[in-house]
């Protein structure tokens, strides 16, 4: 006995060694710690005895099954988290050790014995409880993950299927203008694929005199991080002159740099045509497609305006067909518009580019020649014009001539300002009409 | 070896269904809630065909993992007998954390979940074995349990093939969880028939003939 309490008292784990009366033989030094009673203190006692009366009453009952019928039992630490009272050594006492029992029946010396072998599970519980806290957590992060994720792909799809259907052109270019990512009307507008002209600028596709403006709007944009709008031509490839507009807004990377652009493209050609058709309409005649007479005074308010800088003489020309009534009533207004609009080419031709020719208003036609040279240049030009327009107009049944009357006003030898060029001209046409040239 | 009799394996199923009502109470009062144990059915099946057995009739097939809690019970005259306790493991898993009143889902059996199981297969092997203490009016002494979780495939590969086995049929239902099991009594050829001899004499049914093979 003294070699087995020996042996007893070096294992790690707790022993009492019970009796056929279940009374304690053994009761090692690791028991003797936590129950706070010595071995020979127990000796002889019952469980009960030793311990008090706070024992599981299910511990009490397979001591009794492995004493009687020799059965094993464990009690779990789960099940039954502390069945003895036993506390770590040099604690306070205030709470119990959690434990597992393992019961099982001994038979020694012809005797039944019982033994209980108690281990502390205190490490075992705190390792499982901290497991189970991390694969909870690890749950709920992989749902919240998995919840962003499903997010995710649903804006992803939602973005694509929009973008698809959308019938605007859609556009992400990086901040030195490279596409990263055109929908297919995009890709139809532009007339080349996202492959072909990925990692080069799209500013690269328009024309020459279009790209410096955009480009320097696009800058301006990115480092302002402002939104970009431009309106600019583009020739598409298979041809077609088109107008297009640009419209993006910037995107910011996670540290809040502008990571590049988002936006639309539209072709606005029709709307640029019509506009463009407005605008000629408003300025010019549309029986001769001369400039009308409100455009002809602000072109002539502009250029001397401009004139006063520099030391340029300017020519206002007035030009009244003879007899032109006579060609209407004669051979009817149709005539009429056909000899108004070929005065008008021939007018046109003779002066140069920069010139400005309007229809005045009926018979009338008025000539700014914004460089006039000198007087002997200038009679050439108004000779010019009075020959051109006195050559004989094919009126397809017969041919008709028109003569014409032309004054002229020279800024600054006649007038410094507009309104009295304007009547200098009008009164020397008159003057002229009247055969006093 | 002679085949038992529908009569005594009547008088069997009534005797673990009896002793099941200790178990039953015992649970209860551990977990504080109503446990059904109940065994249906008891047979004699090889040990072969039983591996057979419960691979087809997995519902999550093959994969599916069994919870086996084993006991070695002997008796002084001979007789020997290893009690097998066989769950599917995600239920028995399941029916443990219930009764831990645990929320967790982790993948793996924890060393304390195991230790509980361990327990809780006692608790029923126990059981199950008074009734046959009680047939042999003798006494049976018992290992304590120890748990293994394998496949199906590998669960009896460390017993004998030509072992005959008793199988019980254990239902186990806690609150809303049904679990079906079996206990298994794997006995040689000895001890089956001590045990048949014993059947027939405690329930007082005419002993057939030893038929040999």
């Amino acid at each position: 006995m003294k070699c087995d309490s020996l042996l007893a008292d070096c294992v790690d784990t707790g022993l009492i060694l019970l009796d056929r009366a279940g009374r304690v033989r053994v009761w090692n030094r690791w028991i003797a710690q936590r129950a706070a009673r010595p071995a020979a203190g127990a000796f002889a006692l019952t469980l009960a005895e030793a311990f008090g009366a706070h024992i599981d009453p299910r511990l009490a009952l397979v001591v009794r099954e492995a004493l009687d019928f020799g059965w094993s039992a464990r009690l779990s630490h789960a099940l039954h988290p502390m069945p003895l009272p036993l506390f770590q050594p040099g604690g306070d006492r205030s709470e119990r050790m959690l434990q597992s029992i393992d019961v099982t029946p001994v038979d020694t010396d012809g005797q039944r014995h019982c033994l209980l072998q108690v281990r502390d599970v205190t490490e075992t519980v705190r390792r499982e409880i901290l497991l189970k806290q991390q694969a909870r957590q690890l749950r709920q992060d992989l749902q919240r993950l998995s919840r962003a994720q499903a997010e995710l792909q649903r804006s992803e799809m939602r973005f694509r299927e929009l973008a698809r259907q959308a019938p605007a052109g859609l556009f992400e270019a990086d901040s030195e203008a490279r596409c990263i990512f055109l929908n297919e009307r995009c890709e139809q507008l532009v007339g080349h694929k996202l492959a072909d002209i990925a990692g080069k600028p799209w500013l690269e596709l328009l024309p020459p005199g279009e790209e410096a403006r955009v480009r320097d709007s696009w800058l301006l944009a990115v480092r302002s991080a402002t939104r970009f709008a431009e309106e600019f031509r583009y020739p598409h490839p298979d041809g077609r002159p088109l107008w297009m507009r640009a419209e993006a807004g910037p995107l910011r990377d996670e540290h809040g740099h502008i990571s590049g652009f988002i936006g639309t493209l539209q072709d606005v050609t029709e709307f640029h045509e019509r506009a463009s058709r407005n605008e000629f309409r408003a300025n010019h005649d549309s029986l001769t497609a001369l400039l009308n007479r409100d455009r002809f005074e602000r072109h002539l308010r502009a250029a001397i305006s401009g004139a006063r800088e520099v030391t340029d003489r300017l020519a206002l020309l007035f030009i009244d067909l003879d007899d032109f009534k006579q060609i209407n009533d004669t051979h009817g207004h149709q005539a009429g518009d056909t000899v108004l609009k070929v005065v008008a080419s021939r007018v046109r031709r003779v002066v140069r580019g920069e010139d400005r020719v309007a229809r005045y208003g009926g018979d009338e036609f008025a000539v700014l020649l914004v460089d006039a040279g000198d007087d002997l240049t200038l009679a050439s030009i108004v000779a010019k014009i009075a020959h051109a327009v006195a050559l004989p107009i094919n009126l397809g049944h017969c041919h008709v001539r028109v003569g014409c009357s032309i004054g002229v006003a020279v800024y600054p030898d006649d007038g410094a300002d507009p309104h009295s060029l304007l009547i200098r001209a009008d009164q020397r046409m008159y003057g002229a009409k009247r055969g006093e040239l | 070896m002679r085949a038992f009799t529908a009569l005594e394996l009547d008088a069997l199923t009534e005797a673990f269904n009896l002793s099941l009502g200790e178990a039953t109470a015992a649970f209860s009062a551990i977990v504080r809630e109503e446990i059904e144990l109940s065994v249906p059915v008891v047979e004699f099946v090889a040990r072969d065909e039983l591996a057979r057995r419960l691979q087809s009739g997995q519902a999550g097939g093959v994969e599916d993992r069994l919870c086996r809690i084993n006991q070695h019970f002997r008796t002084g005259d001979g007789f020997a007998t290893d009690a097998l306790l066989l769950f599917p493991e995600q239920g028995s898993l399941e029916i443990v954390r219930r009764m831990l009143g645990e929320d967790t889902s982790a993948e793996h059996i924890t060393e304390l979940e195991q230790d509980a199981l361990a327990e809780i297969g006692n608790i029923i092997i126990n059981s199950c074995m008074s009734s046959l203490a009680d047939l042999f009016g003798s006494e049976i002494i018992g290992s304590l349990p120890s748990v293994q979780s394998s496949s199906v495939a590998r669960l009896l590969e460390d017993k004998s093939p030509d072992s005959l086995i008793l199988v019980a049929r254990i239902g186990m239902s806690m609150s809303a969880h049904n679990l079906s099991g079996f206990v298994l009594f794997l006995m040689d050829v000895p001890s089956i028939d001590h045990f048949m001899a014993q059947v027939s004499r405690l329930f007082g049914l005419p002993e057939a003939p030893a038929e040999r093979s």
